[in-house]
């Protein structure tokens, strides 16, 4: 049995604080991705304090033949969807806020590193689709077939989506090298 | 490597950066988790009845599934006793008003035609999309897959997990229910609306 396995067990045994130990040995990996699908930290944080809560009411489904960590990915890709959703409005004024901002000549050096805010900006740029699908393949490194298990769609789509967020951030270093 | 794919490698590097996490974030989230009551494991027998089981269908799942799919989305019951089983007209065009029971849920029934998916169950905001919570079942004529679940007041926004015989998965969207509103991810969703409060 997985140490995740023998956790959800204890907690459904009564012992809630072995929930803790579950919480803080995914916390920060569902942060990361959380607040760089969702760009800003409240929402994310939202996002989260939702995700696990949810997942504890669903830990009697917790089935121990699915690993752990892609059953609790599979609540936070939906609520992080379900924020996004709600926020619509919102999200269409700051998307023409950060239009104004793109459109300004960007000539910092792309190489840099060290900028977080920049690269969350680049990950804004691309279509909430694209991202999900570049950030569950290359910062969460995830299979496809993991991948499609927790989105719902198909792998071809999930390898187009991740080609196309690509091929989007290499346009943009064109047009950053070209300026 | 071209530039523009060291670019991209450089994006996924510095995406993979561990975010600042607040110390006290796990506390808050056990401070919730500790008003819940205590989570239960379903029982076997529950388990081998909601298990979904793979059946050995044709394996022309894709465009021959996507053509066949035709929603119904009926709903057999509505039992607020506080509005005396009655639904607002108008709210939903796919609620029936049934006699009032003794509770403030509805049972809501879920249909969908699917004569080649493998399994079906239905996903939305009230099992956390889980897509092994509520498995559908298929009627004894085989084709339309359906289940029954009680529903709390207000809306419900969900989809249909459909598995093909040949191990595809599609979400779809009740083809005979409201949409709801564009997620900007893509994914089809439904809504219904359950009593009377929706926004």
């Amino acid at each position: 049995m997985s140490e995740d396995a023998a956790d959800v067990q204890r907690v459904l045994s009564g012992d809630v604080d072995a929930y803790a130990k579950l919480v803080d040995r995914y916390y920060d990996r569902c942060a990361r991705f959380a607040i760089r699908m969702l760009g800003n930290r409240d929402d994310a944080e939202d996002a989260l304090q939702s995700t696990f809560l949810r997942a504890y009411r669903a830990l009697g489904r917790y089935q121990e033949r699915d690993r752990f960590s892609a059953w609790l990915y599979r609540i936070l890709v939906n609520q992080c969807r379900s924020i996004a959703a709600r926020r619509s409005h919102r999200e269409r004024v700051f998307v023409r806020e950060e239009a104004l901002l793109l459109n300004a000549p960007d000539k910092r050096p792309a190489w840099s590193g060290e900028d977080e805010e920049f690269v969350q900006r680049v990950l804004n740029e691309l279509d909430p689709l694209l991202r999900e699908a570049f950030l569950l393949k290359y910062v969460e490194e995830l299979s496809y077939e993991e991948m499609a298990a927790l989105t719902g769609a198909g792998v071809s789509a999930l390898k187009m989506r991740v080609k196309r967020a690509c091929d989007r951030l290499r346009e943009r270093w064109e047009r950053i090298r070209d300026d | 490597m071209t530039e523009q794919d060291a670019y991209v490698a450089w994006m996924a590097r510095e995406a993979k950066r561990p975010v600042a996490v607040d110390p006290m974030a796990v506390e808050r989230v056990m401070a919730r988790v500790r008003l819940e009551p205590r989570p239960r494991r379903r029982g076997a027998g529950w388990r081998w009845l909601v298990e979904p089981r793979a059946l050995p269908l044709s394996p022309a799942l894709g465009a021959a599934l996507a053509a066949g799919l035709v929603g119904i989305g009926a709903f057999l019951g509505h039992m607020q006793n506080d509005r005396g089983g009655q639904n607002p007209a108008g709210r939903s065009p796919t609620v029936a008003p049934q006699p009032p029971l003794a509770s403030h849920d509805t049972i809501i029934k879920f249909v969908l035609v699917a004569p080649h998916a493998a399994t079906v169950s239905v996903v939305g905001d009230f099992n956390d999309w889980d897509a092994q919570a509520t498995p559908m079942k298929r009627t004894p004529t085989g084709g339309t897959w359906s289940v029954a679940i009680p529903l709390r007041p207000g809306r419900h926004v969900y989809a249909f997990v459909v598995n093909g015989a040949n191990g595809g998965t599609q979400w779809v969207a009740d083809p005979m229910a409201p949409l709801a509103p564009e997620d900007g991810l893509g994914a089809p969703n439904s809504v219904v609306l359950v009593g009377g409060s929706a926004s």
